[in-house]
């Protein structure tokens, strides 16, 4: 692609990889990059609705036409990250008759499918619900799976030429004669994939032109060119749930307000969220009043989640931005609208555009305005086709099949990796060999992991994402040293230990906020494994690689075969 | 249906129906437990959130220690009810089919996880929604499920059907048609069944009488409130009739008035099948008539481990039928029965047994019986017996459960799992075996070719004079 222009984004989360992937189709010469893993950012830590634009539909009109009609595209672009659960407005007792028949009004005048039920009828949809729920508004809510969508828009750019660099921190915009051209990148690991351990180093990318789509750090890359970009993050607790309690996504039915959502993802529900301002996206405080809320605000609709087990939680923050004349004192009163800033037309400096605000459901909206507004900078002349060409994944699959046939899976297992894998399933697996499941509660197979190392080096937390090996109930107890040991072959102890510390230190973070009743005991259960049978708590090994030439082959009994004493099965058949 | 008849004369929740097991519709009609929403007991999220993972079902399951195709408890049960939930287009893994049923998990697991629930519910799932109704192994398992239907009437002409049962042609048959094993004798059937003989010998009047005499020998109050309705079961009823006479003696010597009401199957054949529509049909019998008996303070007692087990713990786990949890509150194992309301102990300490009931005994308990806590009170109750020597066969599972090892395809799982029983009853210094369920001691027999005696059966003998 010589002659065409280099463009860098800066930013692997849902903006930036949207927007990378739009500008590869449309021939630019693109540069991805993302000082943490794809998701590392907001996308990796939101709450997963697929709004329909009903959360919006009284207060910010736009925004919710906008929801409606992305909402619809990604449902077929995207249709393996999307699961069409359907949503309702539940109102109870004491929400406001009016608020109700405004969000009806306000749904219907923004061509977003509603219709109002009653009580039993949402009672019989959803059993669990507070049998004081009065009636309900029906809309077209989903639920995504940012880190599949995020991944698979990533693949694809890269299956169109673009490079994509993650644990790459752009450190500096390199300013010339008044121009971006181009950023100082510092990479953790050598460029490429990212393998552990692998010496790092500092690169100058030089660029026609970069997009800043760094979210709630818009205004930090700003400043290294000198403009001013009033992001305001405000942060936001979620709370994952073992089991789904409901199937659908339910909405308290009253003007926005802290806890009010519960979002069926996967074999889990996440509650959520808050919504409060705070000055550092990366360093803020976490704390457990903030589950709790949740937890006690949410039980008014669906009353067993007060006794129900919840897995982890977790807080992102959100890229709010509004114009400076705005002004607005509470967070919630920001609007969830996106903005393109031309710095070029707005601080007179030309080579930098940022995209601020706006919702992980509208990504691909936001990207192509990017995308127009790049190619309109480089006179390009080429039509925007994300919302019709599915991504890799989501073209036309079935995922009813026979599992255990095909693949030798047992059926929900195979039936789980399918509705991950989209059309992918084939290809990853079929596999010769022996399939064990390496990760029971999510029924994640090797072949499934295997995939995924391909695609990310020897960084297990992006294993993680792409597969949701370790995200079930046990967190990981199960699992972590079984995923490790599948990264060996490739790479050498060393590695495999170090990603395997990473992984367990990001599992046991988000359970901080879970150390109660049943996780309690998952956790306590999970130490024991790990700190004793697997000495992660102080591992001489950890010094350095094993000599296991060291090891002696244990007793052998005079005259007997050599390991004919061990007894495999705990000696229980008498040997 | 309601109205409980304790004389014992009540009509057969098989009869007048016109249910052939075989027909392919007649299962039909089971809902998984999800539609109450009413009604928080059926619901598995508590319990799959109780789950840690641990695997201690799994080392303690019989069939996946001999079978390393079966994924063991934790996936049928915590795991697979997660990752599949209410998505009803999920089929459920075929492997819970090689369950057998023995519901050692649940008493091996620490965390209290419902893992029997989940699989009979798992089962009956997969049987209504996967399986073909016109496949073979559907019909075996329906044939096998509604053994009674047939010992009923099999034991019409019981000389007639024990011959062509055990005929090699016949088993032969069996094998090829059904997948039935033919490596199994089939348990003859009585001349004459229990029931005949309770209403020959006068009913439940009779019972009233032969109470009085022993409450009066006693010296306990002529008109003292002992009363029991008896759950004999098919077993005890078409072929092993000196069990049920045994357990209706022996209460009758206690001074404990004995109603034997109208009954069907427990359904524990039915749930290991997946047979949750046939199963509930007979539940609704048994439950009307023992909760209406319960109201009037008859508590029921089974001589089968597997049928109190039914009644007491998978009835109010599986369904909503009116009176359920009164009919398994008031539901005990009979020998249990006597060890809480009587001096059992005593009573068996001071008596003998010299005739031809003396003996060394090898007992095994079953995997139900374990469930209930009583896998040691025979052990402990007749070692105080003089003229009686007993040895226990260990903690392993004989390996039949009940239907399973009827199975052409389980037969060798199931013979694999009892080589641990068989070898311990070898072992052991007597040749007679003992325990309380009658398809444990269809195995124990085939095993080792001891005849195999029901603890009732002893307790007659060392009790009651006039056998
Ligand atoms: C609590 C919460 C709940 C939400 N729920 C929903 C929802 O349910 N539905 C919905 O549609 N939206 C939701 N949102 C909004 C949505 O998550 C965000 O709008 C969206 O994910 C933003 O994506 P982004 O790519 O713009 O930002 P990000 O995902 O934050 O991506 C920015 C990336 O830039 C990287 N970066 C930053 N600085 C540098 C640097 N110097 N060098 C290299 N890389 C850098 C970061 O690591 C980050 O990965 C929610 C937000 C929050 C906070
Ligand atoms: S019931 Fe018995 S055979 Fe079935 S899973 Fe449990 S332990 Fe194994
Ligand atoms: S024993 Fe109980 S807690 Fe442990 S894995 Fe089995 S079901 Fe789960």
């Amino acid at each position: 692609m010589g002659s065409s222009p280099h463009i860098v984004v800066v930013g692997g989360g849902s903006t930036g990889t949207g927007i990378t992937r739009d500008l590869a189709m449309r021939g630019f010469d693109v540069t991805l990059v993302e000082q943490g893993n794809l998701t590392h950012g907001t996308t990796g830590r939101m709450h997963g609705l697929l709004h329909s634009g009903g959360r919006y539909a009284v207060s910010d009109r736009a925004s919710a036409r906008e929801c409606i009609a992305e909402n619809r595209v990604l449902r077929e672009i995207a249709a393996h990250c999307v699961e069409m659960t359907g949503g309702l407005f539940v109102k109870r007792p004491e929400d406001g008759e009016a608020y109700f028949e405004g969000k009806l009004d306000g749904c219907r005048a923004c061509d977003i499918p509603a219709s109002v039920i009653s009580g039993e009828e949402a009672r019989a949809m959803e059993p669990h619900l507070a049998r004081d729920v009065e009636k309900a508004i029906t809309v077209p809510d989903g639920a995504v799976d940012p880190f599949r969508l995020v991944v698979a828009n990533a693949a694809d750019a890269r299956d169109r030429g673009a490079r994509i660099e993650t644990h790459s921190t752009v450190t500096d915009l390199l300013v010339e004669a008044g121009e971006v051209v181009g950023v100082e990148v510092e990479h953790e690991a050598g460029p490429g994939e990212r393998v552990h351990g692998v010496e790092g180093g500092r690169e100058e990318i030089r660029a026609d032109h970069v997009v800043n789509a760094t979210g709630a750090w818009a205004g930090r890359i700003g400043a290294m060119a000198g403009v001013d970009i009033e992001v305001r993050p405000s942060k936001g607790v979620m709370t994952v749930m073992n089991v789904r309690q409901v199937d659908t996504v339910l909405n308290r039915c009253r003007p926005k307000g802290d806890a009010d959502v519960i979002v069926p993802h996967e074999t889990t529900v996440i509650l959520g969220t808050t919504d409060e301002e705070v000055d550092d996206p990366e360093d803020y405080p976490e704390e457990q009043w903030e589950v709790d809320a949740v937890i006690d605000t949410l039980a008014s609709l669906v009353p067993m989640l007060r006794d129900a087990r919840t897995i982890r939680s977790f807080w992102g923050v959100r890229p709010l931005y509004e114009p400076p004349d705005v002004g607005s004192d509470a967070p919630t009163d920001i609007t969830r609208d996106f903005f393109l800033l031309d710095h070029a037309e707005r601080d007179g400096l030309p080579g930098l555009t940022s995209i601020v605000g706006g919702k992980f459901t509208t990504y691909r909206l936001m990207a192509e305005r990017v995308a127009d507004h790049v190619c309109g900078r480089f006179g390009v002349d080429a039509d925007c086709r994300t919302a019709d060409v599915p991504l890799p994944g989501s073209e036309d699959f079935s995922v009813l099949r026979d599992y255990m046939d095909e693949f030798g899976l047992r059926s929900p297992v195979g039936r789980r990796s399918v509705e991950r894998l989209g059309s992918r399933a084939d290809d990853v697996l079929d596999v010769d060999g022996p399939n064990p499941t390496v990760c029971e509660c999510e029924a994640v197979t090797r072949a499934e992991i295997r995939d995924a190392i391909e695609g990310s080096g020897s960084d297990l937390n992006a294993v993680r994402i792409r597969t949701r090996a370790s995200m079930g109930n046990c967190q990981g107890g199960f699992c972590c040293h079984r995923m490790a040991s599948e990264l060996h072959g490739t790479y050498d102890e060393p590695v495999v230990r170090e990603a395997w510390d990473e992984l367990l230190a990001e599992r046991w973070k988000g359970q901080r906020h879970a150390l109660w009743g049943r996780q309690l005991s998952q956790a306590m259960l999970n130490y024991a494994l790990h700190a004793t049978t697997q000495n992660r708590d102080r591992d001489p090994a950890d010094a350095g690689p094993v000599d296991y030439a060291a090891f002696d082959d244990g007793p052998t009994r005079a005259g007997g075969p050599a390991g004919a004493d061990v007894a495999a099965d705990g000696g229980q058949n008498g040997n | 249906m309601s109205d409980a008849d304790p004389s014992g004369s009540g009509a057969d929740p098989d009869a007048g129906r016109g249910v052939e097991p075989t027909d392919p519709g007649a299962d039909e009609g089971f809902e998984p437990v999800d539609v109450f929403p009413d009604s928080d007991d059926f619901d598995l999220r508590p319990g799959s959130d109780s789950c840690y993972k641990c695997s201690t079902c799994d080392t303690n399951c019989p069939v996946a220690e001999v079978d390393d195709d079966f994924p063991g408890p934790k996936f049928q049960g915590p795991e697979q009810w997660r990752l599949k939930q209410n998505e009803d287009d999920y089929g459920i893994d075929e492997s819970v089919m090689d369950c057998s049923n023995c519901m050692r998990c649940d008493n091996a697991c620490p965390a209290g996880v419902p893992l029997s629930q989940m699989h009979n519910t798992a089962r009956g799932q997969y049987v209504s929604d996967e399986m073909s109704r016109f496949s073979r192994k559907y019909l075996r398992n329906r044939v096998l499920a509604n053994y009674r239907l047939f010992a009923r009437l099999g034991s019409k002409v019981p000389r007639l059907s024990n011959a062509l049962l055990n005929n090699r042609a016949v088993q032969w048959l069996n094998e090829r048609l059904l997948g039935i094993t033919g490596e199994r004798e089939f348990p003859s059937f009585a001349a004459e069944t229990f029931r005949e003989w309770w209403t020959a010998r006068g009913g439940a009047a009779a019972s009233r009488e032969h109470a009085a005499t022993a409450r009066e020998r006693r010296g306990e109050p002529r008109d003292a409130d002992k009363r029991v309705a008896y759950f004999h079961g098919c077993y005890a009823n078409y072929n092993t009739p000196e069990v049920a006479r045994a357990t209706v003696r022996v209460f009758e010597w206690f001074g404990y008035e004995v109603a034997v009401p109208e009954q069907g199957c427990s359904g524990t054949p039915m749930f290991a099948n997946g047979m949750l529509g046939d199963a509930r049909r007979h539940a609704e019998t048994n439950v009307a008539s023992l909760s209406a008996l319960a109201e009037r303070g008859y508590d029921a007692v089974a001589s089968c481990t597997s049928c109190s087990m039914a009644l007491r713990q998978e009835y109010p786990e599986l369904f909503d039928i009116d009176g359920i949890e009164a009919a398994a509150a008031h539901t005990f194992e009979a020998v249990e029965y006597l060890r809480i309301h009587e001096d059992l102990r005593d009573a068996v300490a001071d008596a003998e047994v010299d005739d031809d009931s003396a003996a060394e005994f090898v007992y095994h308990a079953p995997c139900h019986a374990r469930n209930q806590g009583l896998a040691r009170q025979s052990l402990e109750l007749f070692r105080e017996l003089d003229g009686v020597d007993i040895e226990d066969a260990g903690d392993s599972c004989s390996g039949i459960s009940g239907t399973y090892g009827w199975k052409a395809d389980k037969y060798e799982t199931s013979m694999a799992i009892g080589e641990e029983m068989f070898d311990h009853m070898e072992a052991a210094a007597g040749e007679t075996g003992m325990t309380e369920c009658p398809t444990c001691a269809m195995q124990m027999e085939h095993g080792t070719g001891y005849e195999i005696r029901h603890p009732l059966e002893l307790l007659e003998a060392a009790l009651v004079d006039d056998g």
